[in-house]
């Protein structure tokens, strides 16, 4: 701090210069080798001689060749010279370390002696407002410390938000997860009781398979354009041949397209959109979705639930599992399914298994199978190959003879499978052509259509081919080639293409009366209570008494084309029109009901 | 040219440049086929001796006994720099910044909270002894002893002064930063101290990118700004802080009175000297910072639960770090989205082939691992919560300083300021008081790069 003497002034002086050019090169000379190492750093990263792809290729193709023993000798010089490389990089760094090292050290000591020569005394003023100074500084203090909290606060709120992992945090969730891994079955929620699966609409064409609910809905007419007898009408965006389906409160259907496949569910009461769940990111289904006729779509199967769960399956070969509240519970690609119009079987329950009947190409091509996958996990629970063509009927679960079946249309055949294991229980080879209509169960009768051909029914107590044996009556007038037949137990009725509908005897096959209704119908009629309700392509609607005695009890124009079947419960039916999806009913405190038969 | 290259640098320098002998190796694995060699067995490194841990311990205390000495009773700032080299010597290029006592709380944090770790002797030592000393002496550990403080002491060539009130404001970092490593190191997750520390990779001379720019910043940082990474960083200094806030004696500017001339403020170059403030004459104008005061007060069990909440949410995210929970998150993955299998394996399938066949053991490991850090969310959070109401409590109160005197927080004892007081020149002998009057008048002194006439 004292004033310099004039000798030490000159000295000082003399220093001056020689210590500025020291800092300058010595700071030169550290950037020099930091530059130097970092430049080493990238090339050795980008030539790692670890990832040497000429020596990953010999020691592939060693493997295929391990007696090879020029290609060790290869390997060798290859990895002596990598190893030779690796020693000259690892000389070059040690290098630069020590280049750095002395580099900083020169310039710090020189920088520092030089700040001395340059360092100007201090000449601080007193100032008599250190009390405001002093406010002020803490103020300020205050706002950054509040600010780092603040940031602080914000970070740790955004690491929270950001933060997802596929370990479960829940209990619950950790278990299930735990279980799974050690192979233990889940503990799965009881299947809801046989009275509440007939309460509802579970699948295509209602728990029966007959199309059929004791009450019908009210009023007896109704009216899209207007909305008269109509509790809601929203509309549709999803493209799809399918019915709905109905469990307690919600109406669930799917559609699609080559684009996008999803699932929604609607409040039977109000028709609100409660949930829509696109399917994606099925493992091994193709990214470039096959091509389907338009006619039939991505979605013509119907949709089928236990209660516990809604299944769906497509054309591209996706089917998938989604709780009743909409959350994804599996989904698996069973294969684009070879089928020239697109796959339309509909989807069957039974205990908590999914029955899918996947009929496809020629039957000597024994691609077809029928598969039972465990509602839960997805697992396949059986499968059984069946030597038949590709199919458009879907399979029905019945209780018969003391055993459950599964009772399939395809090709010539009628086949019953065990619903245990999908043994075949017997079969009859009495159909012909394009196998569209679905069986039903009615009169103790399995009743199968053979397209524009003949309608036969068939006792199922049988065993092997019973075709000669078990097949109670034929039928031979009005057939259809598309519809199903439906029955209330005591009569069937079958409506053509081109608007032809006929009842006849259940037990006995015998034609009661027929009814030319003068539209085209796609959609499978359903009876409800002593109704008989024919939706026609075009919109027409015919309803008729389910009786032995042809009575019309209404023709109206509906306003939209309907190619899907009605879903009943409770006195509401509800109907998928190609552009929306309306529920016919009256409200809860004028709701009567129609009569029973 | 002596005074400016003191006779302990050059045998330091020497020193420095043998220990970087030390350097680190990169690994080449052997070839993988057959050949008449064999392959010596995996061995691990034996770990230092025992006697080598005492003499650790030993040198500390010893270090740390003389660092004592040199700044309360030699006050010595030149014995101070000599000691700083040897701590940065021995403590950091030879002993590589390991075992240290910034990363030892995390040591203890696990030691405390694991049943299965055994915390190493000369760690505990590392831990309690420089927080000891601070009880009595204050931060003497820092002033010459820590390596960290030693390297960034000794490389600052041009302080730029920090505004007080930024200093104040970002000094509850720290404070977190040692929250959340103890929150870590008590769970078995990490021991994040260690493994951003900007200085062990230099000492090493070897490490990953990231380390190795993070310390290149914090020295090139360090060539300007008086010690960052201890006054901004580091959480072993936000421990010693508190110690030397209640410490027995607290570094003198000068034994003899305070003619506050500011000659002692303009030396420090850590902002840590404080000047004179009085308490306002009319007590009236104090009652606005009273009710702040008390609100604050008021606010910081809030401050404490908020945080404490938010602190419980950070398990998923925390839980990132531990290998298990890495592991078993790879695996999940990995378990919906199955990856393609190659040729030849590596570390990373190894690891995951392992986690399948143990996958049940794995997922509730790492779901131990999550609850143990939900639960130690909540005391992080809280205090975190803390801190800051602490922090906004210190800053509301009004202190009553009638000398310039360094805060004693703050002051990392370097002995710079007690060659910058006239008087204590005066009372060395080093000038005559009327020197000293001709100082405190500020008289002009010629440059040193001026012309000799």
């Amino acid at each position: 701090m004292t004033a310099p003497s004039l000798p030490s002034a000159r000295a000082d002086a003399a220093l001056w210069r020689p210590l500025r050019a020291t800092v300058w090169i010595t700071a030169c000379l550290a950037a020099l080798a930091v530059l130097l190492l970092v430049v080493t750093h990238h090339r050795a990263h980008a030539h790692d001689p670890l990832k040497s792809p000429e020596l990953a290729a010999l020691k592939q193709r060693l493997l295929d060749e391990p007696r090879n023993e020029e290609l060790k000798q290869q390997i060798r010089d290859l990895d002596l010279a990598l190893r030779r490389s690796h020693s000259r990089l690892l000389n070059f760094y040690a290098f630069g370390r020590w280049l750095l090292l002395g580099s900083l050290v020169s310039f710090v000591l020189s920088a520092k002696a030089w700040g001395k020569l340059r360092a100007r005394p201090p000449a601080p003023r007193l100032s008599p407002d250190a009390a405001e100074r002093f406010t002020r500084l803490v103020r300020l203090a205050r706002l950054t410390a509040s600010t780092t909290a603040l940031c602080t606060l914000i970070a740790l709120t955004a690491i929270v938000v950001a933060a997802t992992s596929p370990l479960p945090s829940a209990a619950t969730d950790r278990e299930k997860l735990l279980a799974r891994l050690r192979g233990e079955e889940p503990e799965a929620p009881p299947l809801p009781p046989l009275a509440e699966f007939a309460a509802n609409w579970p699948r295509f064409l209602g728990p029966s398979g007959n199309a059929f609910t004791p009450v019908a809905p009210e009023p007896l007419t109704f009216d899209a354009a207007s909305g008269d007898g109509l509790l809601w009408k929203v509309s549709l965006s999803l493209p799809g041949f399918n019915s709905p389906i109905i469990w307690g409160n919600r109406v669930f259907l799917s559609g699609g397209d080559a684009a996008r496949r999803s699932v929604a569910a609607f409040d039977l009461a109000t028709g609100q959109r409660v949930w829509e769940q696109a399917v994606t990111g099925v493992p091994g289904s193709p990214a470039k979705a096959p091509e389907i006729p338009e006619s039939t779509g991505f979605a013509a199967s119907t949709m089928a639930t236990d209660g516990l769960r809604v299944y769906a399956i497509f054309a591209n070969g996706d089917l998938a599992a989604f709780t009743l509240d909409g959350r994804p519970v599996w989904s698996k690609h069973l294969g684009v399914p070879q089928n020239q119009y697109g796959h339309a079987n509909s989807l069957a329950v039974w205990e908590g298994r999914v029955i899918v009947q996947l009929d496809q190409g020629d039957a000597d091509a024994g691609l077809s199978k029928l598969i039972a996958f465990d509602g839960a996990s997805g697992r396949v629970a059986w499968q059984v190959p069946r030597k038949v063509p590709e199919s458009w009927a879907s399979p029905i679960v019945v209780e018969a003879a003391g055993r459950a079946q599964i009772i399939t249309l395809a090709g010539e055949f009628v086949i019953a499978h065990s619903a245990g294991d999908g043994a075949e229980l017997w079969r009859v080879q009495e159909l012909h052509g394009e196998i569209a209509p679905s069986p039903i169960f009615a009169g103790g009768f399995v009743l199968a259509v053979s397209p524009n051909d003949k309608l036969m029914a068939i006792q199922p107590d049988g065993l092997g081919d019973v075709t000669k044996t078990h097949v109670a009556w034929h039928a031979d007038d009005g057939i259809p080639d598309v519809t199903s037949p439906v029955s209330n137990g005591e009569l069937v009725f079958l409506v053509t293409s081109y608007g032809l509908l006929s009842c006849f005897d259940v037990s006995s096959g015998k034609k009661l009366w027929e009814h030319e209704c003068d539209t085209d119908v796609h959609a499978t009629p359903a009876v409800a209570g002593n109704r008989v309700y024919v939706l026609g392509g075009k919109g027409k609607v015919v309803v008729v008494e389910a009786a032995r005695e042809f009575k019309e009890l209404a023709t109206f124009d509906l306003g939209e084309a309907i190619f899907a079947s009605p879903a009943f419960r409770e006195g509401r039916m509800v109907i998928r029109t190609a552009k929306s999806l309306l529920c016919v009913g009256t409200p809860p405190a004028s709701a009567s009901g129609g009569t029973s038969p | 040219m002596r005074a400016l290259f003191p006779k302990s640098l050059f045998p330091a320098l020497m020193g420095l440049l043998a220990a970087c002998a030390v350097a680190s190796e990169l690994r080449f694995p052997p070839p993988e086929f057959e050949t008449d060699y064999t392959m010596p067995g995996i061995t691990t490194p034996p770990p230092r001796s025992l006697a080598m841990e005492y003499v650790d311990t030993a040198l500390l205390v010893t270090a740390l006994g003389l660092a004592a000495w040199l700044v309360h009773r030699r006050r010595s700032r030149r014995g101070l720099v000599a000691l700083s080299v040897f701590s940065l010597v021995y403590f950091g290029f030879i002993r590589t910044g390991c075992i240290c006592p910034i990363g030892a709380p995390q040591n203890v944090a696990l030691g405390m909270f694991d049943p299965g770790y055994t915390i190493p002797l000369t760690a505990l030592a590392f831990f309690l002894v420089p927080l000891v000393f601070s009880l009595f002496w204050g931060r003497t550990f820092c002033a010459a002893v820590c390596p960290h403080g030693a390297l960034q002491d000794l490389v600052l060539i041009k302080p730029v002064k920090v505004p007080l009130w930024i200093e104040q404001g970002l000094g509850i970092v720290p404070f977190i930063f040692l929250g959340l490593g103890i929150l870590l190191a008590a769970t078995g997750t990490a021991f994040i101290i260690c493994r951003y520390d900007p200085f062990i990779p230099l000492f090493r001379m070897s490490g990953s990118v990231f380390g190795l720019t993070l310390g290149g910043i914090f020295l090139a940082a360090a060539l300007f700004i008086g010690r960052p990474f201890c006054r901004f960083l580091c959480p072993y200094g936000a421990l010693l802080r508190l110690g030397s806030i209640v410490s027995r004696k607290a570094v003198r500017i000068t034994p003899d009175h305070c003619t506050q001339c500011r000659l002692c403020e303009h030396s420090c170059p850590f902002g840590a000297i404080r000047e004179p403030v009085k308490l306002p004459v009319t007590p009236n104008a104090l009652a606005p910072e009273r009710r702040r005061l008390t609100w604050l007060i008021l606010a910081l069990p809030v401050l404490i639960a908020v945080g404490a909440w938010l602190g419980s949410k950070l398990s998923v995210a925390a839980a990132k770090v531990h290998p298990t929970v890495a592991l078993a998150e790879q695996f999940l993955a990995g378990d919906k989205a199955p990856a393609p299998a190659t040729a030849l394996p590596t570390p990373e399938t190894r690891a995951l082939g392992r986690a399948a066949e143990t996958a049940p053991e794995l997922i509730a490991a790492a779901s131990e691992v999550r609850r143990r850090l939900g639960i130690g969310g909540w005391w992080f959070g809280g205090w975190v919560g803390l801190v800051i109401g602490a922090r906004l409590i210190s800053l509301s109160l009004r202190p009553n300083r009638t000398d310039f005197e360094p805060d004693r927080g703050a002051c990392y004892a370097c002995g710079r300021c007690y060659l910058a007081c006239p008087n204590e020149r005066v009372r060395l002998g080093l000038i005559t008081p009327a020197e000293a009057a001709a100082l405190q008048a500020h008289a002009p002194v010629p440059r040193p790069d001026a012309k000799p006439s």
